[in-house]
């Protein structure tokens, strides 16, 4: 059932195209594209926990709301990058917990930047550090993602060659 | 050109502790992770800066700003660290790519943006006040920084395209043909 899915996942058109077109503007810009998206969301959102957690405390933290379009821009970019990332590999990406660690912090991530703006909310100080460790722990997971694979594609893994 | 690369090469490869610390199970993604965190900290931060240059959030005088600039400066040093142990690992791997030097082109010109911006322009910014618009060069600044930057993390993430095997290293049109257009 898995793996029918995967062989036809892995043969259309956008699968194909990612992993064997020779073109930078393939997979080598789009991965470009997905560190650029990570940069304005994450990186930008953790300027504005570092205010939380008092730098530069003369900027009004309603200041940083002004940046909130460039940081969902940065999300849309990792979107539509990853889709197209996960096309080219998606048995690498589904046969490796560590892909639903990844997912699982983006969520997170994501979560805290709106609940961290409700008037209500409580011990921001904690929840901006939380904020800035899920991040982190994101970009871990993204880097070892290349590393930690059992299955490069379908073949592999009907026909069993797993990785240690 | 080869003999300076080579030397340079040389150099490099004397940072036997770095290499044996890289080389451990999970040396090189652990430092590649540092990398990425160390370029998310600081691209955040110095967007934030010079989109402020760039006029946006102008209600807040824009040297208020400034007190992000120390965290772009700790994500560059993270960063400077963490890179100096890929090139003293694999130094041919860099000292050779085209994608690696199209990366230290757009460091050096993010770097002689930030001298010109503190040598003609902080003084007056640090003078301005909520709503004052500033000289008009300073939206130039803050959009060549920005650019700069991203620049400098695409060809960063190009790197491992242009492993100098498939490239023929020093000979621009080759290499455009070759690796660029293809």
């Amino acid at each position: 059932m898995l793996a029918s899915f995967l062989t036809w996942l892995e043969s259309t058109g956008l699968s194909v195209w990612m992993r064997e077109s020779p073109s930078v503007f393939a997979f080598p810009l789009i991965l470009a594209a997905h560190t650029i998206g990570l940069g304005l969301l994450a990186g930008i959102d953790i300027a504005h926990k570092l205010r939380l957690l008092g730098v530069a405390p003369q900027v009004p933290e309603a200041a940083f709301n002004r940046f909130l379009p460039l940081m969902w821009l940065g999300l849309w970019i990792n979107v539509a990058s990853g889709v197209a990332l996960f096309a080219g590999y998606p048995t690498k990406a589904l046969t490796n917990e560590l892909f639903y660690v990844k997912l699982g912090l983006v969520a997170v991530g994501v979560t805290l930047i709106t609940v961290i703006r409700r008037p209500t909310r409580r011990a921001p100080r904690l929840l901006a550090v939380a904020s800035i460790a899920c991040w982190v722990a994101t970009i871990a997971a993204g880097r070892f993602l290349a590393y930690t694979y059992h299955y490069l594609d379908v073949t592999d893994l009907i026909e069993g060659r797993r990785r240690p | 050109m080869g003999e300076w690369q080579y030397w340079v090469e040389q150099l490099l490869l004397r940072g036997e502790y770095a290499a044996a610390i890289m080389r451990t199970a999970w040396g090189w993604p652990t430092v590649e992770s540092v990398h990425f965190a160390g370029l998310t900290l600081l691209f955040g931060s110095i967007a934030v800066w010079d989109l402020r240059l760039m006029g946006m959030a102008s209600h807040v005088p824009i040297v208020e700003f400034h007190r992000l600039v120390p965290f772009s400066v700790l994500g560059f040093a993270i960063n400077a660290a963490s890179g100096s142990m890929f090139l003293m690992t694999e130094p041919d791997q860099y000292i050779y790519n085209p994608a690696f030097h199209f990366k230290l082109l757009f460091l050096t010109l993010a770097g002689v943006n930030i001298v010109v911006f503190y040598a003609l322009f902080f003084r007056r910014v640090r003078a301005l006040g909520s709503g004052d618009r500033g000289p008009a060069a300073l939206k130039i600044i803050g959009a060549v920084s920005i650019v700069c930057w991203a620049a400098v993390i695409i060809c960063g993430r190009l790197i491992t395209f242009y492993r100098p095997t498939g490239c023929p290293p020093g000979e621009p049109l080759a290499f455009l043909v070759t690796c660029i257009i293809r």
